[in-house]
């Protein structure tokens, strides 16, 4: 039982984050935090570095939150890590941010709120910044 | 960085006598071409063309037996490293196999088909050996990376890479 | 040689409007080579290599010099700007930069990276315009036996010096002039290791053979080891320096072009003893010591002065004696034979104008890299987000088609997948692959050299000693044979400098990172 939500250090990743601790609040369960990169590049932006995971750190525990962090370069794309973590937490919901993607860059560069939305087998939310 | 376990260590320890082997199959094969050489003796060129020949033998199995002795007395090579290398884990195979595939299939094919089919295909296998899955991105850039090589080098170098099946299109 | 008429004309040459666009083509390249982890100018070089035997040889010189000078502003901007530097704080500007950069102090830190390289730069282009001309007069003295004495201490200081392990450097070695011997025997006309095959005849083309060695086998080797990590830059604005920061910086760029260039002149200095021994030597003038491992501007100015400054030092001997000294020079070695060119001493006289015009645009690429870096710094950074993939997919497709467009024969494919499976080989069993490239590049000429010698003795082999300054050579060479011999008997010392120096560098002792590994103490006793 938890909520899964999918989270980078961008505007929509924070109001994904805003809402999933929402939600987290109201159902009194467990926070699983989801932020992975394929580890592809030198240099991604939206992985968190170790002072932004310090911040996020405190920010749920001065919640009083119950959470864990996913935080692995495994070589996957995000939307099969928020998938896995759904699946082995058994989530309740899966909160992930919504950003502007016009069709030909979505088939270009992949969505991954598309892809998560399409394979969850639980609800989702999907959040705009 | 050397903390390999034993098992590890002793079989790089097997393959590096392999690289010694290698080193004296040359030396053996350099002599060997050597000895067949004519090399009569000239007032002009009292050296002739076997004595280069025969150094270079001899510092290649010199250096065989060499690196053996230092692999079997535990000397190591350290493998290289680098910016985009990571040495904590053994050759990844299922990388290195696909691409030289994927490089000997180029080879076969670039008369036959021609450059902007081939190298297209080529590029395009080596990002799916490399660990890329965006398959249309990837397709997308292969072709354009192709077709412009291909354009460039003929419009800016004056070079005609062959246009195989795509004769008279392009 | 009326060097400063030269000079001059020179500059005509090169600051003509196509001349200024390969400069400045050679400048962008390069910096963006050098930002991105992996790649660097001696494989770019050799990747542009088949492509230039299109163009004028003074064009592609010009390009060429402006890659190897601008691999090195490239290479300062990513150490300072990427977040978890990783393997890359083993560039000594790191170890300040980053933790300027990490402080708030990034544009400083580009900024004196950029005017200190900008200085060595210019100064080190100087002293070559004063030096080289001096040791061409100097040795077209020299008669075939010292020359060959000179190439075999050329080949011998790469070999036995650098790197730690000797018996794997002269292998290498060996194996780089076993390629050279392939093809035809100049003097006699025979055909050797060809084995029949008549497309060997003319021998393994020195440019498929670069390609192959550097790039292919540096891809397929990466490609077996590929990391995955994820880091981010560190936001910047416009680099720029305060009049504190000035007045901190210059004194550190002089001594560090001091000390680089006349490392990068000598066989085996390189470009990493300078920076080191800068940022020592700017550590103990520091009056301000304690800042030193949490973002000193010294510690920038000076390792970085120094590495331009050998970039230029390296091309004394290459373009006055025709010796690499580090493997881009090998690279533009082939590069001048590819064109039918023979480096050494007489090219000043024989192609004067290639030279002082490629010196002249050294000038030029220098104020160049520093207009395009100030502003542009933090946009080359953002090219690190670039996937892996797609850069060592793309060496390989440029390697291939750079191979195939020299003859237009897939041999040459063939050629270039074997040697690049070496290349990989080498790289696994940790032999060295610089000795290889100038085992092939100076095998030949050295041969020749032999040749000529013992013609001109009548076979006599004291003919290899008949000149003092190949007795002189001789000497050192047997020095550098009979080192390690004598560094046993120290044995004890080197350990405790080489820790006394790593101590210096890293007072946190984090452990993490490496300034120069091949000094560690652990790593020393386990290599030969």
């Amino acid at each position: 039982m938890s909520v899964v939500v999918g989270y980078v250090p961008t505007p929509e990743g924070e109001a994904a984050l805003e809402h999933a601790i929402r939600e987290v609040t109201q159902r009194g369960t467990r926070l699983v935090v989801v932020n992975t990169s394929r580890g592809d590049a030198l240099v991604d932006q939206r992985y968190a570095q170790p002072d932004q995971v310090k911040v996020l750190e405190d920010r749920l525990d001065a919640a009083g939150l119950e959470h864990l962090l996913l935080h692995s370069i495994r070589g996957r794309e995000a939307a099969e890590e928020i998938l896995e973590a759904a699946a082995e937490h058994r989530a309740d919901l899966i909160v992930v941010g919504l950003r502007r993607r016009t069709p030909v860059g979505k088939l270009l560069m992949g969505s991954t709120a598309q892809r998560v939305l399409l394979d969850a087998l639980c609800p989702v939310l999907a959040v705009k910044a | 960085m050397s903390a390999a376990t034993p098992t590890v260590s002793r079989l790089q320890g097997r393959s590096e006598l392999g690289m010694a082997a290698l080193l004296g199959a040359a030396g053996a094969l350099v002599l060997w071409d050597a000895v067949h050489l004519h090399a009569p003796y000239s007032e002009s060129d009292p050296v002739g063309p076997r004595a280069v020949p025969y150094l270079v033998a001899a510092l290649l199995i010199g250096c065989a037996l060499w690196l053996g002795a230092d692999v079997l007395r535990g000397g190591r090579g350290a493998a290289e490293g680098g910016e985009d290398v990571d040495l904590d884990h053994p050759t990844e195979w299922r990388t290195v196999i696909p691409l030289v595939a994927v490089f000997l299939a180029n080879i076969v094919l670039i008369d036959r088909l021609g450059w902007v089919i081939s190298g297209a295909l080529f590029f395009w296998g080596s990002v799916w050996s490399l660990g890329s899955r965006h398959y249309v991105r990837d397709a997308v850039v292969s072709l354009l990376l192709s077709v412009t090589t291909f354009y460039g080098f003929y419009l800016g170098l004056g070079i005609y890479l062959p246009a195989g099946i795509l004769e008279g299109v392009l | 040689m009326d060097v400063w008429g030269s000079l001059l004309d020179g500059f005509a040459t090169a600051a003509t409007p196509a001349n200024l666009v390969y400069a400045l083509v050679g400048v962008l390249l390069g910096t963006a080579v050098g930002v991105l982890p992996g790649l660097g100018p001696a494989m770019t070089v050799a990747l542009l290599l088949p492509v230039t035997y299109a163009l004028e040889p003074t064009s592609a010189f010009i390009m060429f010099a402006g890659i190897y000078y601008g691999g090195m502003y490239g290479g300062s901007t990513t150490s300072i700007l990427l977040n978890t530097p990783g393997e890359s704080s083993s560039v000594v500007t790191a170890i300040e930069g980053n933790k300027m950069a990490k402080a708030g102090r990034a544009s400083q830190a580009l900024a004196t990276a950029a005017i200190g390289s900008f200085v060595a730069g210019t100064i080190g282009t100087a002293l070559l315009v004063l030096f080289a001309p001096v040791v061409v007069g100097f040795a077209v003295s020299l008669g075939s036996p010292s020359y060959f004495a000179i190439m075999i201490l050329a080949l011998l200081a790469v070999t036995a010096v650098l790197g730690s392990s000797r018996v794997r450097g002269f292998s290498s070695l060996g194996l780089g002039l076993a390629i050279g011997l392939v093809g035809m025997d100049y003097t006699t006309g025979q055909p050797r290791l060809t084995f029949g095959v008549p497309l060997l005849a003319d021998g393994l083309d020195v440019v498929v053979v670069a390609v192959a060695i550097f790039a292919v086998g540096e891809a397929l080797w990466v490609a077996a080891h590929l990391r995955r990590t994820a880091s981010q830059i560190i936001p910047v604005g416009k680099p720029w320096m305060g009049k504190d920061d000035w007045k901190r910086s210059w004194r550190p760029w002089l001594r560090g072009t001091a000390y680089g260039f006349p490392f990068g002149a000598l066989p085996a200095g390189g470009a990493e003893i300078p920076t080191f021994l800068s940022y020592v030597t700017e550590k103990r003038l520091s009056r301000r010591p304690e800042e030193f491992g949490h973002g000193a501007i010294e510690g920038v100015a000076g390792p970085e002065a120094a590495n331009n400054a050998s970039a230029a030092g390296t091309l004394v001997p290459m373009l006055s004696l025709g010796l690499p000294t580090n493997a881009t020079a090998a690279v533009m070695l082939a590069a001048f034979t590819g064109y039918g060119i023979q480096p050494g001493p007489l090219l000043f006289d024989r192609e004067p104008e290639l030279v002082w015009a490629l010196i002249a645009s050294l000038f030029i690429g220098n104020a160049l890299l520093l207009l395009i870096n100030l502003p542009l710094a933090p946009a080359w950074a953002r090219l690190l987000q670039i996937p892996r993939p797609y850069l060592y997919a793309g060496i390989l497709f440029f390697a291939t088609l750079g191979a195939y467009s020299v003859n237009l024969q897939s041999f040459d494919l063939v050629i270039l997948l074997t040697l690049g499976l070496l290349g990989f080989a080498m790289r696994r069993f940790g032999l060295p692959v610089l000795p290889l490239v100038i085992g092939l590049i100076l095998g030949p000429r050295a041969e020749e050299q032999l040749r000529k010698s013992l013609q001109l003795s009548s076979g006599n082999i004291s003919g290899l000693w008949s000149e003092p300054v190949a007795v002189v050579v001789y000497v050192v060479v047997a020095l550098i044979l009979a080192w390690p011999l004598v560094a046993r008997v120290v044995r004890r010392r080197p350990a405790t400098d080489a820790s006394a120096l790593a101590a210096i560098v890293h007072p946190t002792s984090d452990g993490r990172t490496d300034a120069d590994p091949s000094t560690t103490p652990e790593r020393s006793e386990a290599r030969r």
